[in-house]
């Protein structure tokens, strides 16, 4: 048994366009110790994906439709909203992608983390915040004591992820969701930020599920992919082989839009590659593979039937061609 | 903060002088002579009366030395005497100013709370019924007058449900009673002026609160509380209304001029005995000195109001404490 099993999970929300569904049977699974990468553009299903693991998805409009989700064996989609509170943030926490907007500005770093640590543990409000600061002192962060006192906007960006890092890793979950953690980022800083998530992992043996639709991120992280598209998963691997043999020809998209700095032969950097189009809008998802108006390799099967994930259990892609063989 | 402080109080008094200014052009400009008010009043005149009058008030005096005067007196604590009521200004508005600033602080204090809470309950469930509800009772607040506001509680209150009295500060007969039942009756007797006065105010609060918690409650520092694992109470109360409540602490700065206005309606129709009633009785005499005397104060109460309001959001937003 995984850690964190998500089984045939299936999420509508309702639209204008009447019900869509914005997850349909995504299953992954992650080990404790692990890194999840989970990697597609925007409006992919990623996001909701950790959402739902969280239980923090808007609803209304959006709705659990059918599927698992199970923490160490416990049905996450069935349970009491209170015993959910309890694992939010102990069991499972989560890192988002706005450092700027996901602290509370009228309240200082401080006060942000020891709550954290007093809504899951017994301990007074002094110890909570003399945790707290030794969080933000394990985070990085120079004068802990003294940034404690600091509001949000007192902090760079990166000192506020890390500050939301702090305030996720406080309770030692056994999962982390970091959701695009370093996109709002400079380079460099991203860089330490990945090495601190390296670093807390190997300590507390945390799970990590990172969503990103950065290729290197995957690099530099990840130790298995699932490759959504469309709100489905449609490749699953060692990231290893994810990266240099990519199947679907999604993923072969998305690993040649990684920009190369290099110059290439006539001395020039090579054009950048893209992957034409973008992804549908969910209402208007036929029968077939949903990724066909945009696939170089799109034939007659794949406008017919969705193709399903398929391949060796190492790893499997959902694509027509590659299960035919085709080029 | 001590620097900014004293730079908003320069900036208060020049504002204050020149409403004296503008407002002691203003009074001269209507039509009606004062000298003949006071001389009407101890039954005709002649003209030589009426010029005696105007000599003894200063009245025949150019306006401008007439305005260096007042402001001179002004200087030294001195707002003039009432023609009419033949006593200093400042006697008069000291004996009017507490019962107005009762009635608008709790004016205040209710549309503040009441207002806040209704907005809150209907940011809540935004396309429920209770939603719906709070949006039709502000918008009749809002549109309802006051003083037919005050009319329609006094009708109700006289005759119908006589649950509260609805005229005047006190009853006279507890005069001697101890301060614990002086004050349950002034209390009692405040119900329903400052109810009129606020529920305007509570309308225009319901409705901004509603508005700003809907809007905080997308945010994602919301969202962030949520995934710490904090129960729905905390995310309401401690995450998003004290952001939610920045947008209220300015409107409520900036409608207390309107409060002010608001409560010489109220106070005419419930006869409180607070400064509206007085500037009523001083434009109807053309008392320019006590007319002066309340319009000075109203001005003073704006300003230190305005100065209490930015203080307050400086206090409750941190992102403002820091530069002045």
């Amino acid at each position: 048994m995984a850690l964190l099993e998500i089984d045939e999970l299936k999420v509508t929300f309702r639209t204008r366009h009447g019900p869509v569904t914005a997850l349909d049977g995504v299953s992954l699974r992650v080990e404790a110790g692990e890194t999840l990468g989970i990697v597609g553009e925007s409006g992919c299903g990623k996001s909701i994906t950790a959402l739902s693991v969280m239980g923090l998805v808007p609803s209304p409009p959006g709705n659990i439709a059918g599927g698992a989700i199970r923490l160490a064996g416990e049905d996450l989609v069935n349970t009491s909203p209170r015993r959910l509170r309890r694992l939010r943030g102990s069991e499972i926490a989560m890192i988002f992608q706005e450092p700027m907007t996901s602290l509370n500005p009228v309240f200082t770093a401080g006060d942000q983390i020891a709550e954290a640590i007093m809504l899951h543990q017994n301990v007074s409000r002094a110890e909570a915040l003399s945790r707290a600061v030794a969080l933000l002192d394990r985070v990085g962060i120079p004068e802990a004591r003294r940034r404690a006192d600091d509001y949000p906007h007192q902090l760079s960006g990166g000192m506020r992820q890390r500050v939301m890092i702090a305030m996720a890793v406080s309770c030692q979950p056994k999962v982390l969701i970091a959701d695009e953690p370093t996109t709002a980022l400079d380079v460099t800083v991203q860089a330490q930020i990945f090495d601190l998530l390296n670093d807390l992992q190997r300590e507390t043996g945390a799970a990590i599920m990172l969503i990103t639709h950065d290729m290197g991120a995957i690099a530099e992280m990840a130790d298995r992919v699932a490759v959504m598209y469309a709100g489905r998963v449609i490749e699953e691997g060692r990231a290893d082989d994810i990266l240099d043999l990519p199947k679907h020809p999604y993923t072969r998209g998305l690993i040649a839009c990684i920009p190369n700095v290099g110059k290439g032969e006539g001395g020039e950097p090579p054009p950048l590659a893209e992957i034409p189009g973008v992804v549908p809008p969910l209402h208007l998802l036929g029968a077939g593979c949903a990724f066909r108006e945009r696939c170089g390799s799109a034939f007659e099967r794949c406008a017919a039937e969705r193709p399903r994930l398929l391949g060796p259990a190492a790893h499997p892609a959902a694509c027509h061609a590659v299960e035919e063989g085709r080029p | 903060m001590a620097g900014y402080l004293l730079r908003r109080l320069a900036y208060g008094l020049l504002l204050m002088a020149g409403v004296v200014i503008l407002n002691f052009f203003l009074i001269r400009l209507a039509p009606g002579d004062p000298a003949e008010v006071i001389a009407g009043d101890m039954g005709g005149a002649t003209a030589e009366v009426l010029a005696a009058i105007r000599a003894d008030y200063g009245l025949d005096q150019p306006l401008l030395v007439q305005l260096g005067r007042y402001l001179g007196a002004m200087m030294q604590g001195d707002l003039g005497e009432s023609y009419f009521f033949n006593r200093p200004v400042s006697e008069l508005i000291g004996a009017r100013i507490g019962p107005t600033i009762l009635l608008v602080l709790a004016a205040q204090v209710i549309s503040i709370t009441i207002g806040v809470a209704m907005g809150v309950m209907a940011a809540r469930k935004p396309n429920g019924v209770l939603s719906g509800a709070v949006s039709v009772v502000a918008t009749i607040g809002y549109a309802v007058p006051v003083f037919w506001m005050g009319i329609m509680l006094i009708i109700l209150f006289a005759s119908i449900i006589p649950i509260f009295p609805v005229e005047g500060m006190a009853d006279i007969r507890l005069r001697n009673e101890g301060w614990l039942e002086r004050m349950i009756d002034i209390l009692h007797h405040l119900a329903l002026p400052a109810f009129s006065l606020a529920v305007i105010f509570l309308a225009i609060y319901a409705r901004l609160s509603r508005a700003s918690m809907l809007d905080v409650l997308g945010a994602d520092y919301v969202r962030t509380a949520r995934a710490k694992g904090a129960s729905e109470r905390s995310v309401l109360f401690r995450h998003a209304l004290r952001n939610a409540a920045l947008p209220v602490i300015t409107v409520a700065g900036l409608q207390f001029g309107g409060l002010l206005s608001g409560a010489l309606l109220v106070e005419t129709v419930f006869n409180w005995p607070g400064m509206g009633t007085l500037a009523f009785d001083a434009i109807l005499r053309r008392d320019y000195t006590l007319l002066l005397g309340v319009l000075f104060c109203a001005a003073a109460m704006v300003v230190i109001a305005n100065i209490v309001t930015d203080l307050a959001y400086r206090l409750a937003d941190p992102r403002l404490g820091g530069e002045t």
